[in-house]
């Protein structure tokens, strides 16, 4: 199983390995983040085998994985295979086996007729023998070295065709190693597009629906072709035009035997295709929103009660995306249940501390949600849930802002929800956020003060009774002209009798 | 955190609410109009410079916003562990920052900011935007600095008061006060809020208009004589620019302003062109 798997470290493991795991791991997610500015951020993905023979394979693996071979020694186990016979699928998997080494994929490219070989046993009619075959080759697609997953694209009509098969192993395998493939340059891409690498997609997910290892591969797959730079000229439209976006949505909701790595795949799909589009309308006609807001209600209520589990987050990410960013663009249909209010706060709530972008990301959600929605701006009180939006206003990064956003969401709605902010508490709030050293916040807690206090004279008495006043004042000296100037308008328009104190 | 009812209400799976079914009260924007316009009344229109609008934000798949959520998954498709229990990234708590112009410092906490604010700008001169310790300090500077009277008046008798509360002297130059506060008092001799004002009032007048903005701020700010001005480029009409007249300034709230001084801080938008000249 290596869906939601991660890398093993053994339980017996020191603290000084830990500590040097944790180095490692920094190190190599500062080398992610900058292929993300570069937009060169890819990713492969290696599938083992069952568990029993993965666990075998990892005794082994000391020996075979990082055994070096010679140029000599790898045409002859090529040859080995030509001649094979009987023996002819356990010499190709022991060829996989060597394939593991770096330096042993490249002594095998390098080796003439290698790769005609290779693609002799995929389009040969032993179904042992092929299978090991895609699996070499699945093992060659993961290379970091450009020249060796290159080598692999000659196999490509092979691997679309097997999409089809009956063999549900073999179509796993095949898609993994397409999805290996796709990302690593836009020739091999454009090649794959041309052999139909959309259609023969679309074929093989209506095909094996139900098989959740299959969609899981298929996902990946999508995904991988999706992220691609040039992906919106050509790729989505012809993803939307393939028939695949029902098979997708439907492919949202995690089953709870399988995991939810099918899930996951297909709502990175679907996020890729969400935030990518400026109009989501076919999206949504197709049950986009209300299948992401069900998962959300669903996962919310997994995460409100405690222990949730590890890596729930990244099935929680693009959903929220999609949803996010489908009300930002899909028109008027908005959700109609208000248990995603809750779900969104759960998420803000939980993953603070963990994953503070995911939380972030959760309030996002719910601005968009909140925006122009009485419904659910009078959800928010209704359930008493601003004291925990007032919570969110002393974190930074974005955290603050958004909930200032969601606040004022609620606000502009009038008197009635001014009123409920202010008993709420959110004036003494305000008087934290305005001294605060974003000027974005500053902004935003002026915009907010505002409405409560030319809206309700109970605010204006509030606000006097916290000292609000000088706060006003200082921001008057400010360097930052948009908050000058609002802070002088609320004072001469809200506090007109200050303005008397001391004169003459 | 968590509240118990949230939990209770996630996990309920009938009845729901519909958005729609929640009691909604009709958005009175025109209520808020009315106060606003009252407030208003017998002034010349100011613009109100609000703007916040509820608004659904999108953000592109490329877009910044999303990189943390993009490395989760990538590390999660390359098989990294991509959090331990005793790694948590913590949120940053926001930083608190003193808006007075020229001061500019940084707070971690909302009480060093607190402190700060009421030990140093409490008692500002809304002319030269100088900050003193104490409101006594701050009473004897306007005197001092800016009121004309006091000028006629210390060419006749003893003016210059003793800046030590209860001791109630009074001295005809500012330095004669200062010999009696190194000696009497044994102050230092570079009391810092003590200085005497050094230009002539003419030329004074005309240096306020431009630099009014110029304040001293802390001990350690000031020790380095570096007094920043206002950035006045954010609201460059040039209608602004003409002084106006005494009379016609609002006093502005609890900063103590002389009466028969100018108040310069006439280039906010809010206030453009609402008195009558
Ligand atoms: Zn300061
Ligand atoms: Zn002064
Ligand atoms: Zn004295």
């Amino acid at each position: 199983m290596w869906r939601l798997k991660t890398i093993h470290h053994k339980a017996s493991a020191s603290a000084s390995d830990l500590e040097e795991f944790k180095r490692k791991r920094r190190e190599f997610e500062k080398a992610l983040r900058q292929a993300r500015k570069d937009r060169q951020l890819v990713s492969k993905r290696l599938l083992q085998n069952d568990v029993e023979e993965e666990e075998k394979e990892e005794e082994e693996s000391m020996e075979t994985c990082f055994t070096f071979l010679s140029s000599e020694q790898v045409k002859e186990m090529i040859r080995g295979v030509q001649m094979g016979g009987e023996e002819k699928a356990a010499r190709l998997a022991s060829l996989r086996k060597a394939l593991r080494n770096p330096e042993n994929q490249l002594a095998f490219i390098k080796s003439e007729n290698s790769m005609h070989m290779l693609i002799g046993q995929l389009s040969a009619h032993n179904a042992q023998c092929q299978l090991e075959a895609t699996r070499c080759l699945h093992q060659l697609s993961h290379s970091s070295h450009p020249s060796v997953s290159q080598a692999c694209v000659p196999a490509g009509p092979y691997l679309l065709t097997y999409l089809s098969s009956q063999s549900t192993q073999l179509t796993e395998v095949c898609l993994y190693t397409l999805g290996n493939l796709c990302p690593d340059n836009a020739a091999v891409r454009e090649k794959l597009l041309a052999q139909g690498i959309v259609s023969a997609l679309a074929n093989c997910i209506h095909n094996q629906r139900y098989n959740l290892a299959v969609v899981e591969a298929f996902g990946f797959t999508l995904s991988q072709l999706l992220q691609a730079k040039d992906a919106t000229e050509k790729i989505i439209p012809a993803v939307m035009a393939s028939g695949i976006v029902p098979h997708l949505i439907s492919a949202l909701t995690p089953d709870p035997e399988f995991g939810f790595g099918p899930a996951i795949e297909c709502s990175w799909c679907l996020h890729y295709l969400v935030s990518s589009s400026l109009d989501n309308s076919m999206l949504i006609a197709h049950g986009a929103l209300s299948h992401c807001s069900a998962v959300l209600i669903a996962l919310g209520g997994a995460v409100a009660k405690g222990n949730p589990q590890d890596g729930l987050e990244l099935l929680i990410w693009p959903l929220l995306r999609c949803l996010g960013n489908l009300l930002a663009s899909g028109g008027d249909v908005i959700p109609e249940d208000t248990r995603l209010l809750a779900a969104l706060c759960v998420f803000a709530q939980i993953y603070l501390h963990l994953h503070p972008a995911l939380s972030r990301e959760s309030l996002w959600t719910l601005n968009n949600l909140t925006a122009g929605s009485s419904g659910f701006c009078s959800g928010l009180l209704l359930l008493n849930m601003v004291p925990i939006l007032i919570q969110f206003l002393s974190f930074s990064g974005g955290i603050n802002s958004m909930a200032l956003r969601v606040l004022g969401n609620i606000a502009h709605h009038g008197p009635e929800y001014c009123v409920g902010l202010t008993q709420a508490g959110l004036l003494s709030a305000l008087c934290a956020t305005l001294k605060m050293a974003d000027p974005e916040v500053v902004t935003l807690s002026l915009e907010v003060l505002y409405m409560l206090v030319s809206s309700n004279p109970q605010g204006v008495e509030e606000f006097t009774r916290l000292n609000g006043i000088p706060l006003l004042e200082a921001i008057q000296y400010n360097n930052e002209g948009e908050q000058r100037v609002r802070a002088a308008y609320i004072l001469d328009h809200h506090f007109p009798s200050f303005s008397e104190v001391e004169s003459l | 955190m968590l509240q118990p009812e949230i939990i209770e209400f996630l996990a309920s799976t009938t009845p729901q609410i519909l958005a729609k079914n929640i009691p909604v009260t009709e958005n009175r924007e025109s209520k808020r109009h009315d106060i606003q316009q009252k407030a208003e009344a017998g002034e010349e229109k100011a613009v109100s410079p609000f703007e916040f609008r509820p608004q659904r934000l999108r953000f592109a798949v490329e877009d910044e916003y999303f990189e943390d959520g993009d490395i989760n998954r990538h590390m999660y498709l390359q098989n990294i562990v991509t959090s331990f229990v005793d790694d948590k990234q913590p949120p940053t708590i926001s930083e608190f920052r003193c808006h007075i112009a020229g001061c500019k410092q940084l707070f971690d906490t909302l009480e060093g900011y607190e402190h700060h604010y009421n030990a140093l700008h409490r008692n500002v001169c809304s002319n030269c935007k100088r900050s003193f310790p104490s409101n006594r300090l701050l009473e004897i500077h306007i005197l001092e600095w800016h009121d004309s009277l006091f000028q006629i008046m210390a060419e006749k008798q003893c003016m210059y008061e003793c800046l030590v509360e209860g001791c109630g002297l009074k001295f005809k130059t500012s330095k004669e006060r200062k010999d009696h506060l190194i000696r009497t008092h044994s102050y230092p001799a570079d009391f810092r809020f003590d200085k005497s004002k050094k230009i002539g009032r003419t030329t004074e007048k005309k240096t306020q208009q431009k630099k009014d903005a110029h304040m001293e701020v802390s001990a350690t700010v000031l020790q380095q004589e570096s007094s920043e001005s206002m950035d006045f480029s954010l609201t460059p009409e040039p209608v602004e620019t003409e002084p106006m007249q005494a009379a016609n300034l609002k006093p502005r709230y609890s900063y103590k302003v002389p009466s028969s001084i100018c108040f310069g801080q006439g280039s906010v938008r809010g206030f453009r062109g609402r008195r009558k000249k």
